[in-house]
């Protein structure tokens, strides 16, 4: 098992919504989900899954392929999600609710199936605006937008990005850790105590990380930026846009 | 300076020591003092010391912090509050001194190990420190690779205006760029530090026998190691000496057009075919990344390939189940704590073990100087570099494998270690175990193998006898 870098092209991150500062983007993610909590209807979670797909695909440079890939499992979760919903929903067990299906002992009714649809579909406009956030954001101009716009502290934003480079090591890791296994005459493989010495490695890397910043004078004083990071027009733009989005869809939702 | 010393002689704590990161930022109780220019260390803050002392550490992998090459060279300078200005000059500057000019934007991920290694030179570099210190810096390099990283060092030092302190094993190069050699022992004592001209004429025989490399030709003459020309093998007259290990069936390899590559990405190995003699001895050399550790995977079945066949035995070796491979081929993989898997020394040597070879598992042990009575309760991570290498070893050993295979055995193993590695392994060899180790050593290639493969670009490109 590898696990693969998530790396953006050029395009992507010079798109607008690549510019467009990862805190807006992340606000709008979190104000379209409290916005969707508010409803049950159809209508807003496909309006907002549609918007956010197309701005991806239009001002994100993601292209249809990439976004499709990255999509397609989280879809099916929501499915999944939505459709163990409805089979184990309490209203199933309701005599006066009208039916929809009937298998022998399996019955859905009208209302589970539809909450069931609901809640499949929010599921899916989440996965939808995560994977747009995913592929229009450079992690290092999350980390930065954090630290700078967000006042979060350096030592947490750039200790997780340092660590966010080390994830594919992991994957390494464990691929040794199967094959040392395997010669050994060990069957299987897969074991709980691969685990533990999966952390023991994560962690001994992380201690000689954390030493080579601390000697590179990480978190010893007030920080200055190499890059450039600042609040523009395009940051107004998407909030704006963002939320009369949001603000539609409710109303059609209705 | 040049500053050698066997494994163990706190060579790297007095890097740490240098950097102020003890007892700063590791605990330890210290005595005496260090003082850079007229200042005591402790004295200093983090960015004023960090602004004279940069410390260069041995696996790239564990420096670089940001995704981007400018990024990361930009990354100390922004620690220590540099002004925008100033950097946007200086991340070119150091780029170049470290010889990467020109590949700002590139993913540095994507560069060669070696390259990485040069990157962490040029993030250590860019705020001009007055001191450098790197700790084995060429230690995980191949060849090519560390005579490129040298070359900036050479340059650096010609420039004379940094302090370098650099802690190497092997010191074939290093020795004559250095003013001043200091030699640690066993203990951490001093054995001698001066010129290295006269540290070589006053202390060669005390750093032998503390273990310490020295370049070739100061070696101080040894009787021959061997009485046979070429040591391990059955002498002329095909009287071959009793051998110890036993029991070991000799068993060749043949590979037939094999092709691999991982799930994305470029075909590492493309249409290798390959023979190896039961009992041969075959060294895998050639670059970094041209798919050395591959081809020795494939060849004992831990991969399987995309396409082509191989043979171990008779048998295809990726589809024996787990025991039957483990009986035939053992695999020592280049770094020893990825392969341990249980919580104790004395357990990691039984783990999967024929009950009828404990008995032998503890005297190996003992002759690999990891004795079970002080090791046995021990953490497998929690040894030291070179005793980690030889407890790998020792868990493919004592099954008397058929087919050993080695990834970088000699990696940052001092001379005395190398030497123990090499005297049991002759032991093994001597029975007729087939041997395939991926190396960048010339010596352990030297001292060992009779046939040399090269790999590169995933092609076999050199395959010749040197025995």
């Amino acid at each position: 098992m590898m696990l693969n870098r998530l790396e953006l092209a050029d395009s992507q991150l010079d798109s607008p919504l690549g510019r467009t500062s990862p805190i807006i983007k992340l606000g709008v993610g979190i104000g379209w989900l409290a916005g969707l909590a508010l409803t049950l209807a159809w209508t807003p979670p496909l309006l907002l899954a549609a918007v956010a797909l197309a701005a991806g695909i239009l001002l994100g440079s993601v292209r249809v392929g990439t976004l499709a890939r990255s999509i397609a499992p989280l879809w099916i979760a929501a499915l999944g999600i939505g459709l163990f919903n409805a089979l184990y929903s309490t209203s199933n067990g309701d005599p006066a609710a009208a039916t929809l299906v009937a298998l022998g002992p399996t019955r859905i009714t009208v209302e589970a199936a539809t909450n069931g649809f609901a809640l499949a579909l929010r599921v899916i406009a989440i996965a939808s605006v995560g994977a747009v956030f995913t592929l229009t954001t450079d992690p290092t101009r999350l980390a930065d937008a954090l630290v700078r716009q967000a006042r979060v502290s350096p030592r947490f934003a750039y200790g997780a990005l340092a660590a966010y480079q080390a994830i594919p090591r992991f994957g390494e890791d464990l691929a040794t850790l199967r094959q040392a296994r395997r010669i050994r005459g060990l069957r299987g493989s897969w074991h709980p105590r691969l685990l533990v010495t999966l952390l023991v490695l994560a962690i001994r890397h992380g201690d000689r990380l954390a030493l080579a910043m601390d000697a590179r004078a990480f978190d010893s004083g007030s920080m200055t930026f190499y890059r450039d990071l600042r609040w523009s027009w395009l940051d107004a733009g998407v909030a704006i846009g963002a939320s009369i989005v949001l603000i539609g869809a409710l109303a059609l939702g209705r | 300076m040049l500053l050698v010393g066997p494994s163990g002689s706190g060579k790297s704590t007095l890097a740490l020591a240098l950097a102020g990161l003890i007892p700063r930022d590791i605990p330890a109780s210290v005595g005496g003092s260090l003082v850079l220019d007229g200042t005591d260390l402790q004295r200093l803050d983090r960015p004023a010391l960090a602004a004279r002392v940069g410390l260069v550490f041995q696996d790239p992998a564990t420096q670089l912090v940001m995704e981007r090459v400018e990024d990361d060279v930009a990354f100390g300078l922004e620690c220590r509050g540099w002004p925008v200005g100033r950097m946007r000059g200086r991340v070119p500057e150091a780029l170049a001194e470290a010889g990467l000019a020109g590949l700002e934007r590139r993913r540095s991920h994507r560069l060669s190990g070696g390259q990485q290694q040069r990157l962490a030179l040029a993030g250590v570099l860019a705020p001009r420190p007055g001191i450098l210190v790197l700790d084995e810096p060429t230690a995980n390099l191949d060849p090519a690779g560390a005579d490129a990283f040298l070359d900036r060092l050479r340059a650096i030092r010609d420039a004379r205006t940094t302090t370098i302190v650099l802690i190497e094993h092997r010191v074939e190069r290093a020795w004559s760029m250095a003013d001043l050699v200091l030699a640690l022992d066993g203990a951490g004592r001093p054995i001698d530090v001066g010129s290295p001209a006269d540290v070589a004429a006053r202390s060669a025989r005390r750093m032998h026998e503390a273990g310490i490399w020295l370049p070739a030709a100061l070696e101080p003459p040894v009787e021959p190691r061997q009485t046979d020309g070429a040591p391990g093998r059955p002498d002329s007259q095909g009287r071959s000496e009793p051998a110890e290990p036993s029991g070991s069936s000799r068993v060749g390899i043949e590979a037939r057009d094999l092709s691999f590559a991982y799930e994305t990405g470029r075909p590492v190995l493309e249409g290798i075919s390959l023979d190896v003699g039961p009992g041969e001895r075959v060294a895998l050399v050639g670059p970094n990344g041209g798919g050395k550790s591959t081809l020795a995977q494939l060849l004992v079945g831990l991969l399987r390939a995309r396409l082509g066949t191989v043979t171990l035995g008779r048998r295809n070796p990726a589809r024996l189940p787990a025991a039957e491979l483990a009986r035939l081929a053992a695999y020592v993989f280049q770094e020893p704590e990825r392969q341990f898997l249980a919580e104790r020394v004395g357990d990691e040597i039984v783990l999967g073990l024929d009950l009828a070879r404990r008995p032998a598992a503890s005297a190996l042990l003992a002759d690999l100087g990891l004795p079970l009575e002080r090791f046995g309760d021990r953490s497998p991570f929690r040894l030291s570099g070179g005793e980690a290498r030889r407890l790998s070893l020792a868990v493919a050993l004592v099954r008397d494998p058929s087919v050993l295979v080695l990834d970088e055995p000699t990696f940052g193993q001092d001379r005395r270690n190398y030497e123990r590695l090499l005297s049991i392994l002759d032991r093994h060899l001597r029975a007729g175990t087939t041997l395939i180790a991926a190396t960048h050593d010339p010596r352990f290639v030297a001292d060992v193998v009779d046939r040399v493969i090269t790999i590169g670009d995933g092609r076999i490109v050199g395959d010749e006898r040197v025995r």
